[in-house]
């Protein structure tokens, strides 16, 4: 764990990622003290100041209804990060087993929960979240349910792949030969061999979910007004261009922070692990 | 009584394109604490053949099976899945071709090795399975028992992982230890150490032997007795001794003059699969399979 600490902090690019990130991690988490203007989060209206170039003290400028957008984007870090991994460790799980069971047990139970994973595959993953929340009402509950049923079929694809080929390991033969039941050889010799790849793409995807929900409001399915979503606030800020260029710049500029900070360390981990192996 | 009959076993695989004949009516038998050698090349009914005894084949769903399995005269394919699930780790153990691959790299080996050991005894802990295996390890010339159970096995030799495989494979002490090519992925040196320790520890323990093999310097050390098998048929069988001195099956003899020599003219040109490598089984006097009830 030190160790692979450490070679994050010598890799540049690497170092670079773990900046960004905590400094997202960070803003989410103490958004309540960072924020100048904590209360615009809600259904604030300043029309003294609205629709403010950058200045101080609001230094991303404000919205169309006078609210510090810096604040906003802040607390729209906190709903981006919780999304992502409560999206994350529903969806992971889930992926995990089917691809588990599918890949060591083969036969018919791979059939069957392989060609339902190839179903959800095979829809493009946003018409899927879109058509979903069009049933439901977009909220950000119903917002997690649909990322997550477009999630999880990647997850069981990537353990599926591990799963197969670990399954020809001799370690597996061994602990089957010395009588070793099916669920043990799937959870306690496979499993713990498939970690680091599953954690290296929980990492990149953590960025990407952001992303996704961030499309999601873009496109008015996501995350409901008043509540600050980045999404929705690069939407809303898009009817402005080029004129009012902070309302999209500024959220947009802080999608690229999330999903790039997750996307370098994911990339990082994914050397360090694989290197290990 | 016998450790293992085998009587008349065919194996077919059915698949696609109808069903692939893999073993052709082979019949063998290990007495107590005997050693015996299968002994052919790749694709010959080897490994197969340990499978059935493991049951591990029985119960995929393209198997086709007929004959008799016997151990300790119980007929295997009489026993419920449940029954030989019961012998496989406490009555049965295997060692296999590369001992590094063959243990959980994500695992220290204390930790196996007590997993190994709750097979036979689900109710040891962790300090007990401890006592145990450092025994164990000091049984098979490991100088710190103690250091190489905190290892992880990619942080041992493959040497010592094979000695760790072998004091896994008889701690609960199996009446049958099925050894498939052990040591082949070791170096020669090694591969004979851990082959003369595999000896005396069987020796010790009175635990029958099934080795497979294609190295017949191997088997000549190791062998009470030799079974040779060829494309799922046996060619020949006898007492190692006699069997290396007077080969009678053309397969045997082709398979002896295939082992290189420091001296002489190399290897010969074999035809391959001529039609007396299917000529009915050699059977030395006196070593032919038991009649009728073990």
């Amino acid at each position: 764990m030190r160790r692979t600490f450490s070679i994050l902090l010598r890799n540049p690019l690497s170092l670079l990622g773990l900046i960004l990130v905590s400094a997202v991690v960070l803003s989410a988490v103490f958004a309540d003290f960072i924020a100048p203007f904590p209360l615009h989060r809600g259904a604030v209206v300043d029309f003294a100041n609205f629709n403010k170039p950058p200045e101080w003290p609001y230094i991303f400028g404000t919205d169309l209804v006078g609210r510090d957008l810096f604040s906003r984007i802040l607390y729209a870090y906190r709903i981006s990060l919780i999304l992502g991994v409560v999206v994350l460790a529903i969806a992971v799980p889930i992926g995990v087993a089917i691809g588990l069971f599918a890949g060591y047990l083969g036969g018919w139970t791979e059939y069957v929960l392989m060609r339902i994973t190839d179903v959800f595959l095979s829809i493009p993953p946003l018409v899927l979240a879109m058509s979903m929340m069009g049933l439901l009402e977009p909220t950000l509950t119903n917002g997690m349910i649909a990322v997550t049923a477009m999630w999880w079929p990647w997850y069981t694809r990537l353990v599926y792949n591990l799963a197969r080929s670990e399954k020809e390991e001799g370690y597996v033969l061994a602990a089957e030969v010395i009588g070793a039941s099916k669920l043990h050889v799937m959870f306690r010799e496979i499993l713990p061999n498939c970690v680091p790849s599953i954690l290296t793409k929980m990492t990149l995807d953590l960025g990407f979910v952001i992303l996704i929900a961030s499309s999601l409001s873009f496109l008015g399915l996501g995350v409901q007004p008043p509540t600050p979503d980045l999404g929705s606030m690069v939407a809303d800020g898009a009817k402005y261009l080029p004129d009012s260029w902070w309302l999209t710049v500024f959220p947009g500029l802080a999608i690229l922070v999330a999903v790039f900070g997750f996307n370098l360390i994911g990339d990082a981990l994914r050397e360090i692990l694989g290197a290990e192996q | 009584m016998n450790t293992l009959r085998i009587r008349d076993l065919t194996l077919g695989f059915k698949g696609w394109s109808g069903t692939v004949e893999v073993l052709h009516g082979i019949s063998l038998h290990i007495g107590r604490g005997e050693r015996v050698a299968l002994v052919g090349e790749s694709g010959s009914g080897k490994s197969v053949t340990a499978r059935i005894v493991l049951g591990l084949l029985q119960s995929l769903r393209s198997t086709r099976l007929s004959g008799l399995v016997e151990f300790e005269g119980r007929d295997l394919s009489k026993l419920s899945e449940r029954e030989r699930h019961a012998l496989r780790g406490t009555k049965m153990s295997m060692i296999f071709q590369d001992p590094t691959s063959s243990l959980n790299p994500v695992y220290p080996i204390l930790t196996q090795f007590h997993e190994v050991l709750r097979r036979a005894d689900p109710a040891i802990n962790l300090t007990g399975a401890r006592a145990r295996a450092e025994k164990a390890l000091a049984d098979v010339s490991i100088t710190d028992p103690s250091r190489a159970l905190d290892s992880y096995p990619f942080q041992l030799s493959g040497g010592m992982n094979q000695r760790v495989m072998i004091a896994m494979a008889l701690a609960n002490d199996p009446s049958l230890l099925i050894a498939d090519e052990p040591g082949t992925a070791l170096d020669v040196t090694v591969q004979a150490q851990t082959l003369r320790l595999m000896r005396e520890q069987v020796e010790r323990h009175g635990t029958s032997v099934l080795f497979i093999s294609h190295n017949l310097g191997v088997v000549r050390e190791f062998a009470d007795r030799v079974y040779v098998i060829y494309k799922g048929r046996i060619a020949e069988q006898g007492p190692t001794a006699a069997l290396f001195e007077d080969p009678r099956h053309p397969y045997t003899r082709a398979l002896l003059d295939a082992v290189p020599r420091i001296t002489g003219d190399g290897i010969p040109e074999i035809e391959d699969a001529s039609d007396a490598y299917f000529a009915p089984t050699e059977v030395h006097e006196g070593y032919g399979e038991p009649e009728g009830a073990a």
